[in-house]
């Protein structure tokens, strides 16, 4: 073989090669699959500026201003009378008043979707103008700056979690998928990764093409299914029963727990962005939140804990408990981000990975 | 059962690097050996055996010593500096206000019972004539008084041990950032060379690297070919190290020198994702290396996964919980032991009664038949309703499990095996006054055995 010939079969194979990167960047469909890791999720609060809007009497006080308010001869008195007797309103909740007024979201705007398939008077409206929106967590937690962005200490330190914690790494894998702009039915499974994120060089931002392992071991009760249509690059899923969010911060494994958990997301190549929605149960959620922040964080951003379970409780809204009948679930909406990830199933053949539509 | 106790007193002074000293401790399992490193020591100390915690320093009576390292907390400092006692006999009345949000200056609870510093944590005295040894020091106290110091810290008894060999006054194990300013045993080092690194779990002492990757071995003499390498990375020698007690080499290939423990080669997991991991012992015949495995739990206690890793869980798979606790004082004082005061806990597990304390957070009893398997895991009697120990014969008494002379406890809200919906329960998450899993494996949080 001359050296010409050599030459024609180099450069015809670099071309043929560019070639194949091109398409598989350009097309992160593998078989029909896509998949996303979750690198936000925040709490949806429907801000104006000030919170004058949603918030006309201001924002709520925190633990260590309650403490102040309720002590203020504190050190004329003991332990078990005042810090213990505090957290044990923390650890022990009831809906019983607790002494303090409790501002709640007055304003009519909410992000959230309509997840009960009905208009009524407690419902809130999305700042497109659909009707129907229900977030009664928006309600109860809109006017507690700890919840509010860019700086409130949930908004910072929880999403902080989603990022860092391999514990949170949850993925959704669409299958199926003909058209990522449109389709009428894809599958969707809800996993949890085994990796960390791959990001720039900052280490801050996540980009698309990372490699997650799926966590068949110990997230095994966390997989859930449903399917979904994709409408002008909208991805609409049906409810998922009972989905299971690991949500730890600080060292302490965490969950939330969704009913009839939904998701629309705007969908590319590179990601998925939009709302997560769905009923969250009130226990699971208040347990979460002292568990994951000590009264120190809370205080941090003026949560009281004692005054939100209330608020919890009156602002349920699905789910009554048989015996009772006190709902047991609060509708909520999340925002989220995605970025697009190669999903490495252990229950799959490696060669469906390296397959392209 | 029967706990090999004295090791060795007196001022031997030898090089480390011959001075390797045997400490075998006759637990529930086989004899297991640890080596330090011997440093000169004064008359009237010696190094004794534990069996959580590996060689540590006692007295002559054998009771264990411990220092009280100074910690940063949100509001200052607690502990000792560097050679500053600060530990005395009077009694604290209020709190310190190290822990936001809280402020400093309210009155402590049972100030009637409550005792000083130096009731719970007696000074280890010196006589007028003793001289510094080595990193054994003198220390002066304000009233004129002389300690013992080692490495500057004053050291100190535990009056919870009754026993040589005993570590109920506080543990090594990770404590975190907010958490009380706890007195740990104070230890020689430990005989591992450079490089390596041991860190105290709950399984055992886990020898790691320096750096904190967690170190292999495999069951079998493998011949590590290029497969396993691929997965696995040789922990190699440098030139100039030496064989040591059960630390030696192996040579793979010519001239290179891989490190051996107990006979096995050292490696570390390519795939481990964090500090400390546990990943490369799901690998057939691999496991990580323990200095001293963990005393063996009672027998019908079982290893239960979740959706974060293992825990300890009794028979029923319910997860096994520990209390833990410190007050808001100057002093730091424990309060998780049963003859400490029992008001933060009470407060924590049942809002203050003890009936609802017992409905959330029971008690793992002991069946009547079963007995301890060693000195961490012991049956004892406690009152429920007061939360002290009791004698056997009292009408209250319940026989309960103990880890470290602590009752543990399962959680009512865990429905089922695999569920820690308790954990991290209390203030700060769990770390001053609440409740945190038995963690045996940590796949997610990063170093909490």
């Amino acid at each position: 073989m001359d050296l010409k010939k050599i030459a024609q079969i180099i450069v015809l194979t670099g071309y043929l090669t560019s070639l194949d990167v091109e398409a598989a960047v350009g097309t992160p469909l593998r078989n029909g699959r896509i998949g996303f890791v979750m690198t936000d999720l925040f709490w949806a609060v429907y801000q104006t500026k000030d919170g004058r809007e949603e918030c006309p009497d201001g924002f709520n006080d925190g633990p260590r201003e309650q403490f102040a308010a309720k002590f203020p001869d504190a050190t004329e008195r003991t332990v078990v009378e005042t810090q213990l007797a505090q957290e044990v309103k923390t650890w022990h909740p009831t809906p019983e008043p607790d002494g303090f007024p409790f501002k709640v979201v007055e304003g009519s705007l909410s992000w959230g979707l309509n997840l009960d398939g009905s208009v009524d008077e407690n419902d809130f409206v999305h700042p497109d103008g659909t009707p129907g929106i229900d977030n009664e967590v928006y309600r109860g937690v809109g006017c507690i700056i700890g919840f509010r962005g860019p700086d409130g200490v949930e908004f910072i330190f929880q999403n902080k979690g989603i990022l860092d914690e391999r514990f949170n790494r949850m993925m959704i894998e669409l299958s199926g998928v003909d058209d990522l702009r449109n389709d009428d039915q894809v599958q969707v499974t809800f996993y949890r990764g085994l990796d960390r994120l791959l990001t720039d060089a900052t280490g801050l931002e996540v980009m698309p093409g990372g490699t997650q392992r799926v966590d068949r071991r110990w997230g095994a009760s966390l997989i859930r299914e449903t399917t979904g249509s994709i409408r002008n690059g909208v991805l609409t899923t049906e409810p998922v029963a009972d989905l299971i969010m690991p949500w730890q911060n600080l060292s302490v494994p965490s969950i939330h727990q969704f009913r009839d958990a939904r998701l629309v997301l705007s969908v590319t190549g590179d990601g998925a962005e939009g709302l997560l929605a769905g009923y969250a149960d009130v226990d699971t959620y208040y347990y979460q939140l002292i568990r994951n922040d000590s009264t120190h964080h809370l205080s941090n951003g003026q949560i009281s804990s004692i005054s939100l379970y209330r608020a919890l409780r009156r602002f349920a809204d699905a789910y009554p408990d048989p015996e009772t009948g006190a709902n047991t679930a609060i509708s909520t909406a999340l925002d989220v981000k995605f970025a697009q990830v190669f999903i490495v199933d252990p229950d799959r053949p490696v060669a469906e990975l390296a397959q392209r539509r | 059962m029967r706990f090999w106790s004295d090791v060795r007193s007196g001022p031997r002074v030898r090089g480390w690097l011959k001075g390797l000293l045997w400490v075998l401790v006759v637990a529930a399992g086989p004899v297991v050996a640890v080596d330090y490193r011997e440093e000169p020591m004064p008359p009237g100390f010696r190094v004794q055996m534990t069996e959580l915690e590996g060689p540590v320093f006692a007295d002559a009576l054998g009771r264990t010593l411990y220092t009280w390292p100074q910690h940063k907390h949100r509001n200052g400092y607690s502990g000792e500096a560097a050679g500053t006692p600060a530990c005395y006999d009077e009694v604290r009345t209020t709190t310190a206000g190290l822990m936001s949000p809280y402020p400093a200056g309210i009155e402590l609870p049972e100030l009637e019972t409550r005792p000083s510093c130096t009731d719970l944590w007696p000074p280890v005295l010196a006589d007028s004539t003793t001289e510094d040894v080595g990193k054994w020091t003198i220390v002066e106290r304000r009233d004129g008084t002389r300690q013992w110091a080692y490495d500057e810290q004053p050291l100190y008894t535990s009056v919870r041990d009754k026993l040589p060999g005993d570590t109920i006054g506080g543990s090594l194990r990770r404590f975190g950032g907010d958490s009380p300013a706890v007195r740990v045993p104070a230890t020689p080092p430990l005989a591992v060379p450079p490089g390596f690194a041991v860190k105290r779990t709950t399984l055992g002492l886990m020898l790691t690297t320096h750096k904190n990757d967690a170190v292999y071995a495999h069951a079998k003499d493998v011949d590590c070919d290029s497969a396993c390498l691929a997965d696995w990375r040789p922990l190699l020698a440098p030139r100039l190290a030496r064989a040591q007690g059960q630390w030696g080499f192996t040579a793979p290939k010519p001239g290179i020198r891989q490190w051996t423990y107990d006979g096995k080669p050292l490696y570390a997991y390519r795939h481990d994702q964090e500090s400390w991991a546990q990943q490369g012992s799901d690998e057939a015949g691999w496991a990580n290396v323990y200095l001293l495995p963990a005393p063996a739990f009672p027998e019908r206690f079982r290893v239960q996964a979740t959706i974060a890793g293992e825990v300890l869980a009794d028979a029923n798979g319910r997860t096994i919980y520990l209390y833990r606790c410190g007050d808001d004082s100057a002093d730091q004082l424990a309060c998780d032991h049963p003859d400490d005061t029992q008001v933060y806990r009470m407060a924590m597990c049942g809002g203050g009664e003890p009936g609802r304390c017992r409905e959330h957070w029971p008690y793992v009893e002991a069946g009547p038949d079963e007995v301890s398997p060693n000195r961490s895991w012991r049956v004892a009697t406690v009152d429920p309703m007061s939360g002290r120990f009791v004698p056997n014969d009292s009408p209250e008494a319940v026989r309960v499990w103990t880890f470290r002379d602590r009752p543990v406890v399962t959680y009512a809200l865990d429905r089922q095996p695999g569920d820690v919906f308790g954990d991290g329960t209390g203030e700060w998450r769990g770390q001053r006054n609440g409740l945190k899993a038995f963690w045996l494996r940590d796949d997610f949080m990063r170093g909490v055995l």
